[in-house]
């Protein structure tokens, strides 16, 4: 699973560029499946991506097209998508999105994740046995009637209180 | 197919809201490159010359380069030019962040405004569609308010926002356009453009996806770049620092402006460092689009957080203005940031009056009551209130140096420290040379961006000799072969700015050169960009440049730099004892780029 060090963040979106490249051989944010969400007012910059999470409301796909791979993954099969976008709707935090009528999700590039790669400044990590780490259930109420931009910004929001509060601490005392 | 390009001329009348896509047209392309290129050229064909800049007939141009929003790295730039309505000469100013790749996704290389709206608005693009949008409720807000405020209006924060505060608004000469709250097109007043035509911002969405022509091809080549960024010399000062560095560079070799230039060199300059700033307020690393340097930062200090300061934001509000307050500066910086005001020529004018009542030229009396002794930092928040709403004496500041100076007379003149009506930078030219002559022959005034003659400073005399034939050229106090080199990196900046890449990456660390510049948009573009046709197309841009300023005006005599960098030998530090021989460089720099002895090209 794709984890992040927020601290070392800068926010250049290396992560999505060669996400969406090494997907398509073509680049933009629309076609990556990590997507740097940035607070400018506070200096947040956050890539969002697939945790893995312990729920796994995108699996309730009424087409039975996702399921989970042998990496944790999300797998959509294009022969039994349809489109519907209900697991867009479903994920709590907008790690997954239909682009050009189909669903984008981190797939962990089949074990050797570009974003990881992409990071020079050593933010994006691959982790192995966390699957399942993470619970979203705190964030599924809040984000119904978001966009998946949204959601993003408002996971983003909630998940970096933490370090700028160290900021604060630490420069203001 | 058009691959690397937009694809699209984006064409908007402010006036009769009148909309229209163009197709970008590859042959005309391969003459222009992008970007400032691309800018310029339009400029030189459609603008009408004797307009007064702030009237509809001004022309407004958003450009970016063919390979901005692909795998290249640090190519976030977008250029703003116009005719400037602090100079009255060729205008444009770049800035990096995420707008330049985000119009470039939604389909565009260049977005030319004319007219004026009636009543504030903002142009907002998303992907093909485009519409004028009504302003009313934002008008009066700063940067930050604003791009929050569009952003919440469009229920969508990944629009990029480029937008003017309240200095661009009152037509403050030299306001400026802010992507990013904080990433500033900061030089030739293209904020107050944006102003007189009743235009708070330009928002952009792109949905889209770019491709390349030769896909692997052009893979090999970013990683190439990549890997030679990650293992210059500089790269961990850099990234630690950013220009911020240039603090104790500048004043090691005794040119960093102190008092208003009377000094190159700075008692106090560790309590205002880049590395003090790092230490003390830094709390992370900040980027633009897709670059491995992360050169920016973001602070938190006791009053204020933002990203930043670059260098020349630095300087002009510590040493330059007399103050050894670091947390002043960082005021100052958040604050012209959210209102939209140039560090630079605000820094010069408040810099200029220090030295003018230093010298008994002027008194309080002629400030409204305000004292300007160095380093007063109540006079100095007060007064950029003044200036940004164009209040009391804050009235005559908003029109840059060169037009207070002519206001007041008794002399005053000598220490208004621009060129052609543009402030100077932050960085000494005496113990520069070729530094010097950029400032002095700049197509946008008083700047180092227009050549950028970084190799001056890197002592790599046998490299010299390689490339030029002569030595004296990595000699920063030579002015031997200065010309020269000018002429070359005038040129290779050109085609940094065509490629609206950042200057510190393909000039300062020496990234771009022709031959690979070529390689790269030939596989990404897929158009024939030869060395040969490159070296065309910058040579021509240049040109033009010069004619355009030929036609408002420019003349050979303004080719100078004042009297105190001529005349003034610098006092101590590492560059005494120096000045800049600007008059015999000037005339061998004409001569290296084949114009006639008064600056004119020929055909």
């Amino acid at each position: 699973m794709i984890t992040l060090e927020l601290a070392k963040c800068s926010g250049c979106s290396r992560c999505e560029v060669n996400c969406s490249f090494f997907h398509s051989g073509k680049i933009g944010r629309s076609g990556a499946r990590i997507k740097v969400v940035k607070i400018e007012d506070i200096g947040i910059d956050y890539p969002v991506v697939c945790q893995q999470c312990q729920e796994r409301y995108c699996t309730k796909c009424p087409e039975k097209a996702i399921e989970v791979g042998a990496l944790g993954q999300v797998i959509v099969s294009p022969t039994l998508c349809t489109a519907c976008g209900a697991c867009e709707l479903m994920c709590p935090i907008g790690a997954i999105e239909l682009y050009e009528e189909i669903p984008l999700v981190c797939d962990l590039c089949g074990g050797d994740p570009r974003c990881v790669k992409a990071c020079t400044l050593d933010a994006i990590h691959d982790e192995a046995d966390v699957s399942g780490a993470v619970s979203l259930k705190d964030f599924k109420k809040s984000s119904r009637g978001l966009s998946p931009e949204g959601k993003r910004l408002s996971y983003a929001m909630t998940l970096s209180r933490e370090l700028r509060d160290s900021w604060v601490a630490e420069r203001r005392g | 197919m058009l691959h690397g390009y937009g694809g699209h001329i984006l064409r908007v009348d402010l006036t009769s809201e009148q909309i229209r896509r163009e197709k970008t047209d590859p042959d005309y392309m391969l003459n222009v490159i992008g970007g400032r290129g691309l800018n310029s050229t339009r400029l030189y064909e459609e603008l009408e010359r004797d307009c007064d800049p702030l009237t509809p007939e001004n022309m407004l141009l958003i450009g970016v380069g063919p390979l901005t929003g692909t795998l290249l790295s640090a190519s976030a730039f977008m250029t703003i030019s116009g005719k400037s309505p602090l100079t009255g000469i060729l205008g444009d100013s770049a800035a990096g962040g995420f707008f330049g790749a985000e119009l470039k996704l939604a389909g565009y290389d260049q977005v030319v405004m004319t007219g004026r709206c009636e009543k504030p608005c903002y142009l907002y693009i998303a992907d093909d569609h485009v519409e004028i949008r009504e302003a009313s409720h934002l008008w009066g807000k700063d940067i930050w308010q604003t791009t929050a405020a569009i952003r919440k209006d469009l229920n969508d924060n990944a629009v990029q926002v480029a937008a003017i505060g309240p200095a661009g608004e009152n037509l403050v000469k030299y306001a400026t356009v802010a992507c990013n709250n904080s990433r500033m097109c900061g030089r030739t007043g293209m904020g107050c453009l944006f102003g007189s035509k009743h235009l708070k911002a330009v928002a952009v969405r792109g949905r889209g996806r770019l491709t390349v022509a030769d896909t692997l091809g052009y893979l090999d080549l970013c990683r190439e770049l990549d890997q030679k960024i990650m293992t210059h010399p500089e790269y961990k000062k850099r990234n630690a620092l950013g220009s911020t560095l240039l603090m104790k560079a500048l004043n090691g070799i005794g040119i960093l402006p102190t008092d208003h230039f009377q000094q190159g060199l700075c008692g106090y300059v560790d309590r205002v460092s880049g590395e003090t700033l790092a230490e003390k307020f830094k709390v992370k690393n900040k980027s633009c689009f897709n670059c491995n340097l992360h050169c920016s930062r973001y602070y938190l200090s006791g009053e204020v957080e933002a990203e930043g300061p670059e260098f020349e934001t630095l300087c002009s509000y510590t040493s330059r203005i007399g103050n050894n307050d670091l947390e002043f500066g960082l005021k100052m910086n958040a604050f012209l940031n959210r209102m939209g005001l140039d560090s630079l020529s605000s820094g010069e004018t408040i810099g200029w009056a220090m030295e003018c009542v230093q010298r008994g030229l002027l008194t309080r009396d002629d400030f409204d009551g305000l004292d300007f002794t160095w380093g007063n930092c109540q006079t100095v928040e007060k007064l950029l209130g003044m200036i940004i709403r164009r209040e009391g004496i804050g009235n005559l500041f908003a029109e840059g140096t060169r037009s207070l100076a002519r206001h007041f007379g008794k002399g005053t003149g000598e220490y208004a420290f621009h060129v052609k009506g543009l402030d100077m930078i932050c960085g000494d030219p005496r113990g520069i040379k070729a530094f010097g002559l950029t400032y002095a022959i700049a197509s946008r005034g008083g700047d180092h961006l227009r050549a950028e003659p970084f190799f001056e400073l890197t002592e790599r005399y046998d490299e010299a000799e390689k490339r030029w034939g002569i030595r004296e050229i990595a000699d920063r106090l030579s002015d031997n072969g200065k010309a020269i080199l000018v002429e070359h990196t005038e040129r290779q900046a050109l085609l940094t700015d065509c490629l609206t890449m950042c200057k510190n990456i393909g000039l300062s660390m020496d990234m771009l050169d022709f031959d690979f510049a070529s390689r790269l948009l030939t596989a990404g573009t897929g158009l024939k960009f030869t060395p040969e046709k490159l070296d065309d197309a910058l040579k021509g841009v240049i040109d033009k440049d010069r004619k355009m300023n030929i036609d408002f005006g420019v003349t050979a005599d303004q080719d100078t730099l004042p009297r105190r960098f001529t005349h003034e030998p610098l006092k101590e530090g590492a560059s005494k004892g120096q000045v800049v021989p600007v008059g015999r460089m000037v005339k061998q720099y004409y001569k290296a780029k084949g114009w006639n002895d008064q600056g004119v090209p020929q055909e």
